[in-house]
């Protein structure tokens, strides 16, 4: 048994018969319930890989493998794969086939015959994700570039596949949509769910995913985990990548004499924790909060004690307890990193927290205290 | 101030009874400045850029252009739009012809200029985005990024006053959105004003003298990155978060109770900040042209055999890709880095960019940094 929930083996693939080789021996494989970056320069080969595994695609030779059983093409194969693997394109406008909000959302669900209710509720709780729930009943036409890709990503969370592959998902989006893009592939990587996502942005996938592909010449040159990829200047050269701005700046305070290579800092928290080197200091205490969508979010900190203490949200259910009470946090992205600089600084702060983010939102006071860089106190509520 | 546009309460919708996109808008575009303009998807910066091409004439409100009304005749928008340039955020909205240097000289062409001056314009556009050899290349065999150079050679042969770009980094991949950057630069150096919308704040940060904030259709702020960021409150309400070296400044100066200020806008400032070393490395400054790169980097290699290299300019790039070197792409940061450090290094660039290199030398200095520099050649 491997470890790959999908896995390339040898694939050619070309667009005409006499065509270039976009994929050419293409070996790859996308590991069970982990966050994977998928890089490589404009015409790697990145988009044409995800429509062969998504069987979009039948390769000119090799196998696609879906946990360890190779594709078949028939079409009942594929449907049923395609109810477990659902892929978000990079252009909103690629993947839409319905006039009103809600009928766009429901059209994958009804393909998979599923009753009513269950349509009906899929769709409630995929636009609830997403926070498109007010435009449910709106024509998609009037709606902008960011909030289709947010349609068409409910329509994607509505399949309940347990392997999401995004192409280019920030791509076109400001920034704070962009960010919480980020934070609902999080969300369903934390409830189980094996992302895959291309980009372009190094410093974004950098701090995001558990390993990385890097493709170049339609074959898979790099994979594993991000460090010693970027520590070869080469291969990253040759690859169209720049190296991430954090990995660089830590290399540079390591050449300093500032600090160790490892543990590598993989947030600008992380990062500016070794710069500070602050660990004779007086940490403030981490307070998470952990909330329910029915949370009453000021409440629950007048009870805690926490009324006033510097406050930001992280998680889904956190945020749509917020929105219900009107609740205000000093930090509405970046949570966690924000409340983690404010406990070093010296000062408690407290997070907002879906239950099922309290790990991810740990990690940077994690990394602080498993690594000797101080004591910060983390308390659960 | 000496303004290339200004903009004074400007109302335009997209229809008569709709709610205008711009509402009440004024804005000074200062001559020669980098100007970045950043908002929220649906803040208005598309139909900003319409506006000051003439695309758009406002219902009320005035847009001055060199001091002067624009005129809504076709004289007189001919008159802008030889001076004005834009390259869109998708290129294949500004292709029109089959062939690169048909599309190249499209524009030029339309502004009645003669074969020779079109021509020559073109050779030169098609090197300054570095596609020289593909003039006769059909549009629909190239790459998206490939495209978005043709777009905007287009817009350089036009040898515009003003050029403006929309996301110009959008969908490249990381190399080739720091050459676009480096070819920003170049414009500016060539004395022309660049305004680049974004959604990458960390690039805007970087880069921009001015930055402009649009928030529904009017200006939230104007001037200082430094200062817009600093209210955290109000970044959040225009849609936006703040830059990662911003605030990485901020929370590490907090710590060690220093004053967030001066600024570091990339690597080589914050590492000179927060921990350079108090003697710098040698740094070998070696301007060069696309005839002598080759020789001059052997030559320097030679001298100084155990410095790192960088590379900044697309023109020297070209020439010595083929050569082991560490830092090909950034190479003005990371060489500063590498000199902040102590450790000997090499910056070969295209002499254009003389200037640029004198910035940062001056801007480290504010972060009380002496980079010991030597000019070779």
């Amino acid at each position: 048994m491997s470890n790959a929930v999908l896995e390339a083996d040898n694939v050619f693939y070309s667009y005409s018969r006499k065509g270039v080789k976009v994929l050419n021996g293409m070996c790859i494989d996308v590991p069970k319930g982990k966050k994977t970056a998928l890089l490589g320069c404009n015409g790697a080969g990145k988009s044409t890989l995800f429509s062969v595994l998504n069987a979009l695609y039948e390769p000119d030779d090799g196998k696609v493998l879906y946990n360890d059983k190779p594709l078949t093409y028939k079409h009942k194969d594929i449907i049923k794969m395609r109810t477990d693997v659902s892929i978000l394109f990079q252009n909103p406008n690629d993947m839409i086939f319905k006039p009103y909000v809600e009928q766009d959302v429901a059209f994958g669900p009804e393909n998979l015959k599923l009753s009513k209710e269950e349509v009906e509720a899929r769709v409630s709780e995929a636009l609830f994700t997403v926070g498109m729930e007010k435009y449910r009943k709106f024509p998609i036409m009037k709606l902008s570039y960011g909030q289709r890709k947010r349609v068409t990503l409910a329509g994607v969370l509505a399949m309940r596949p347990s392997v999401l592959i995004m192409d280019e998902p920030t791509a076109g989006l400001d920034p704070q949509m962009a960010y919480e893009v980020m934070e609902i592939a999080e969300q369903l990587n934390a409830s189980g769910v094996t992302v895959i996502m291309s980009s372009h942005d190094t410093d974004l996938t950098y701090s995001w995913s558990d390993e990385i592909r890097v493709l170049h010449g339609g074959q898979c040159m790099y994979s594993g985990v991000p460090e010693p990829f970027y520590s070869d200047h080469k291969k990253v050269q040759t690859a169209g990548l720049i190296r991430p701005s954090v990995f660089m700046m830590n290399k540079a305070l390591h050449d300093l004499g500032r600090c160790e290579l490892e543990p590598y800092p993989k947030t600008q928290t992380q990062l500016s924790v070794k710069i500070s080197d602050c660990r004779d200091r007086n940490f403030g205490t981490l307070h998470i909060l952990v909330a329910e969508i029915d949370t009453d979010i000021a409440k629950s900190l007048e009870d805690a004690g926490l009324t006033g203490v510097h406050s930001g949200i992280y998680g889904l259910s956190a945020r749509l307890a917020a929105d219900a009470t009107g609740y205000q946090p000093n930090y509405r992205y970046n949570g966690p990193e924000n409340c983690t600089m404010k406990c070093l600084s010296g000062e408690d702060a407290v997070l907002v927290c879906d239950s099922r983010m309290v790990d991810l939102a740990k990690s940077s006071a994690d990394f602080i205290n498993n690594n000797g860089y101080g004591k910060i106190d983390v308390k659960t509520i | 101030m000496d303004c290339v546009f200004e903009l004074k309460d400007v109302v335009f919708a997209y229809q008569q009874k709709a709610e205008p996109i711009l509402n009440g808008f004024s804005l000074e575009i200062e001559r020669g400045v980098r100007t970045s303009i950043l908002g929220c998807n649906g803040a208005g910066k598309t139909t900003f850029f319409n506006t000051l091409t003439g695309v758009n004439k406002p219902q009320s409100g005035e847009v001055l252009f060199n001091g002067n009304p624009v005129e809504y005749t076709k004289k007189g928008l001919m008159d802008l739009r030889s001076n004005v340039a834009v390259v869109l955020q998708n290129p294949d909205e500004q292709i029109f012809c089959s062939l690169v240097e048909e599309d190249i000289a499209f524009g030029p062409l339309n502004i009645g200029l003669d074969r020779e001056e079109v021509e020559r314009r073109v050779d030169r556009a098609l090197k300054d985005v570095r596609l020289i050899g593909l003039n006769r290349r059909p549009l629909q065999q190239l790459s998206g990024g490939q495209r978005k150079r043709v777009a905007i050679a287009g817009a350089l042969a036009m040898q515009p006053d003003i050029l403006i770009m929309d996301e110009p980094t959008a969908g490249l991949d990381p190399q080739a959105a720091v050459e676009v950057m480096e070819l920003a630069e170049k414009m500016s150096l060539r004395g022309v004003t660049v305004l680049i919308s974004t959604h990458d704040i960390d690039l805007a940060y970087k880069w921009a003298e001015t930055t402009n904030v649009f928030r529904n259709g009017a200006v939230a702020f104007r001037g200082n990155g430094d200062e817009f960021y600093s209210d955290i409150d109000n970044v959040y309400s225009c849609g936006l978060l703040a830059p990662s070296i911003f605030t990485m400044n901020k929370d590490v100066s907090a710590i060690k109770g220093m004053d967030p200020a001066p600024y570091p806008h990339n690597m080589c400032e914050i590492t000179a900040k927060f921990g350079g070393s108090k003697k710098s490395g040698k740094l070998y400054l070696v301007p060069a042209e696309v005839e002598n790169a080759v020789s001059k980097y052997e030559e320097i290699v030679k001298d100084a055999k155990d410095s790192t290299v960088g590379i900044y300019g697309s023109e020297v790039r070209f020439e010595l890709q083929d050569k082991d070197i560490e830092f090909m792409f950034e190479g003005l940061d990371y060489c500063f880095t590498q000199a902040v450090k102590g450790k000997d290094t090499i910056l070969i660039y295209d002499s254009i960019y003389a200037p640029t290199i004198q910035r940062q030398i001056d801007r480290l200095k504010e972060f009380g940094f002496d980079a010991d520099t030597e000019v070779v050649g």
